[in-house]
């Protein structure tokens, strides 16, 4: 009896486990508290190791330049120094690597008279330190040189491609390194402007695409003009913010629900992202309305090795993708701690660090690597700059931080891969879920196997061959004697 | 069962014409139904098999929500769904056919699929992805040649004009909708008739 029960005993404690370690397994959501996840390849959050930490908290009073009232942008320099458009108090301040403030700039000096900022939005600062700062309350782009005197000043352009009504408020500015310059200004549907170095208008480029659904377009095609009037207008989705990288290919975020979210624009405003990823680039995958909804992405960074990063102003979270769209750590969030936002407005990067400023407290939080992102980014680069074993052995440190991280594992592969050992290559993209390249390894280790074997295959057919042509003979021979018997 | 009985659904794949009129006025029908349930067991083996260990190039399921008793499920319930439809619709439409002869008659269409997806499991996993185009050729193929045989089977069995038994299988299919929409109607109400009872005693439980 007492034996019974404790078999029952060890068999529910057993039953027991199992259910907890089921539950142990589940996997973690993106709406958790879990600080850290990716997405797998099949679209589930699964944990992983942070790759950003924050450290630092920069404020307009620790800084020594005043509070910050409602700052709008930032940019950061190759030398480390970082531009705060402090818009509310119609200034930028430049902070030394130190996050001290070092100069503060309120009003320049344009043909004599002293002119000063109104509610500016945007700011980018070319390598020669020339400032571009897009002035939206007074309705002009300016553009000061290195010692902060207005060299030129864009006002409301004046071409055939704009309206009658037209009206230029730019809220974000970017130039690249021919000083063509792009404008993002609030209203426009066409696309960003572009404008010469001279500062004469040249055209729109990188319009969204209006999406219209079957139903709407039913209705529209069976209305009167004088019904059709009365419907909303279908606008393409306004950009929400751009940057440049270095080879001067723009990099835009959008609003858009159901296209691309991100694009990489080049010179004719083609898009040009690549994505190769388990699925397109676009921020969450998996949301709930009660935590803000879809993603709503509000700006994006572009550093070397086209590694961009992305905010999302709905959760607060800079979700990393590589050149080829692979989504590589999310970090950030909403809330009161260090490391989350009240309301994230733009992102920068200063060296691997990157800063994510906060419009409505005013501050700036500095991010800086962990040893996962540390290894993640080395792996990324290496690789992209073509130097696969060094990224092989940062993929394997990577994959030994963090088993889930899928991505990593194709980069190992594809070391084994250019070593010509096809077996392992294959097994590594299969673990990657990278089919195109596991055919490409199969196919080789394949051929090496067939090559090697050729002869004992040969052998095994012909003689197969033969051993079904004399049963067929010995069976013929044994019917014929039943017959000869009969 | 001799050698030939259990050659026949073998002859019926290549001479359906033959084989189903053999198969409604000449056969067993006890033997048919043995062989009949063991093809349909192996058309959900052949699944399963399928789901599990088809080549990772063609096979794009996430392993871990793999269940092999829905596997059977997904076999299981539109074989019998076609079935019933069937012989509900061919019963008003004067077909010969009982619902054993549909049944069988469904079970050797279905042979084909079986020969040949089950060598591609395995075949499958020395493929490369520009031969995966064989692999679907070959599974299209057999659905094609399984959907000939269902029609060649329609026919016999109720003893069909060829467009009378175009218009049989398109109504069955009609009905076979018709029937899921009734199965989920039916099993939505009982599962609110089963909270509208566990929420009254929670009501009165509580109450105390």
């Amino acid at each position: 009896m007492v034996a019974r029960i404790k078999k029952l005993r060890t068999g529910l404690l057993a039953l027991c486990c199992l259910v907890s370690l089921g539950l142990g397994g589940e996997l973690a959501l993106a709406e958790s508290a879990a600080p850290s996840y990716n997405y797998s390849y099949w679209g589930n959050a699964v944990a992983a190791p942070s790759a950003y930490e924050a450290t630092t908290l920069i404020t307009g009073a620790s800084s020594g330049a005043g509070p910050f009232n409602n700052p709008q942008d930032i940019q950061v320099t190759a030398d480390k120094q970082i531009y705060v458009l402090d818009s509310g108090n119609n200034r930028f301040v430049i902070l030394d690597q130190d996050y001290k403030s070092v100069k503060t700039v309120d009003a320049f000096q344009f043909k004599g008279k002293a002119e000063k900022f109104n509610n500016p939005q945007g700011i980018y600062v070319t390598q020669q330190k020339e400032v571009y700062v897009a002035d939206t309350g007074n309705k002009r782009i300016v553009h000061l040189d290195s010692s902060f005197k207005a060299v030129g000043i864009i006002e409301a352009p004046k071409s055939e491609l704009l309206q009658a009504n037209f009206e230029f408020q730019p809220v974000r500015v970017a130039v690249d390194k021919a000083d063509r310059i792009y404008v993002m200004s609030a209203g426009v549907f066409d696309g960003f402007m572009e404008f010469g170095a001279d500062g004469v208008f040249k055209s729109f480029i990188g319009a969204n695409r209006v999406h219209v659904d079957a139903v709407e377009y039913f209705w529209k095609s069976i209305s009167t003009k004088a019904q059709r009037e009365q419907m909303v207008m279908y606008t393409p989705t306004e950009f929400t913010n751009l940057d440049i990288n270095d080879e001067g290919f723009l990099y835009a975020t959008n609003g858009d629900d159901y296209g691309d979210p991100i694009k990489k624009l080049n010179a004719q405003g083609a898009d040009i992202l690549r994505r190769e990823g388990y699925y397109k680039p676009s921020g969450d995958l998996l949301y709930s309305t009660r935590s803000g909804g879809a993603p709503r992405l509000v700006d994006i960074d572009v550093s070397d090795s086209e590694i961009y990063a992305v905010l999302d102003a709905s959760r607060g979270r800079v979700f990393t993708y590589n050149g080829d769209g692979y989504l590589l750590y999310i970090f950030g969030g909403i809330g009161n701690r260090l490391g989350e936002f009240n309301t994230p407005v733009a992102i920068e990067h200063s060296g691997d660090d990157i800063l994510v400023l906060d419009q409505a407290l005013g501050e700036i939080t500095v991010f800086q690597t962990t040893e996962y992102g540390r290894t993640l980014n080395s792996a990324v680069r290496s690789y992209y700059n073509g130097d696969e074993e060094m990224a092989s052995r940062e993929f394997s440190k990577v994959v030994n931080l963090n088993a889930n991280m899928e991505y990593a594992y194709a980069g190992i592969g594809k070391a084994f891969l250019r070593q010509g050992e096809y077996k392992e290559s294959a097994e590594y993209f299969e673990r990657s879920m990278d089919r195109t390249n596991y055919s490409k390894a199969f196919l080789l280790y394949r051929k090496e196997v067939l090559r090697g074997h050729f002869s004992t295959i040969m052998t095994g057919l012909i003689a197969l061959v033969a051993l079904w042509l004399g049963l067929r003979m010995f069976r013929k021979m044994k019917a014929r004697k039943k017959v000869e018997l009969h | 069962m001799n050698r030939e009985a259990l050659q026949h659904p073998l002859y019926v794949m290549v001479h359906p014409f033959n084989g189903y009129w053999d198969l409604k006025y000449e056969r067993s029908q006890k033997t048919s139904l043995i062989l009949s349930f063991g093809i349909l067991f192996m058309l959900i083996l052949t699944n399963v098999l399928g789901e599990q260990y088809s080549g990772f190039l063609v096979n794009l399921n996430n392993p871990r929500y793999l269940n092999s008793l829905l596997e059977a499920v997904y076999v299981l319930v539109p074989v019998l769904f076609w079935c019933v439809a069937n012989w509900s619709l061919t019963t008003l439409m004067d077909g010969e056919g009982k619902f054993v002869e549909i049944f069988i008659t469904t079970c050797f269409a279905l042979l084909p699929i079986v020969l040949i997806n089950f060598p591609w499991i395995w075949i499958s996993n020395f493929i490369s992805a520009q031969e995966s185009s064989f692999y679907y050729f070959f599974k299209n193929f057999a659905i094609l040649w399984s959907g000939l045989l269902m029609y060649v089977g329609i026919m016999t069995v109720h003893q069909f004009s060829p467009s009378k038994t175009i218009g049989t299988i398109l109504l069955t299919l009609l009905a076979m909708a018709f029937m899921a929409f009734l199965t989920l109607l039916f099993f939505s109400l009982v599962q609110q008739m089963i909270a509208f009872v566990s929420t009254i005693y929670q009501e009165i439980v509580l109450r105390r």
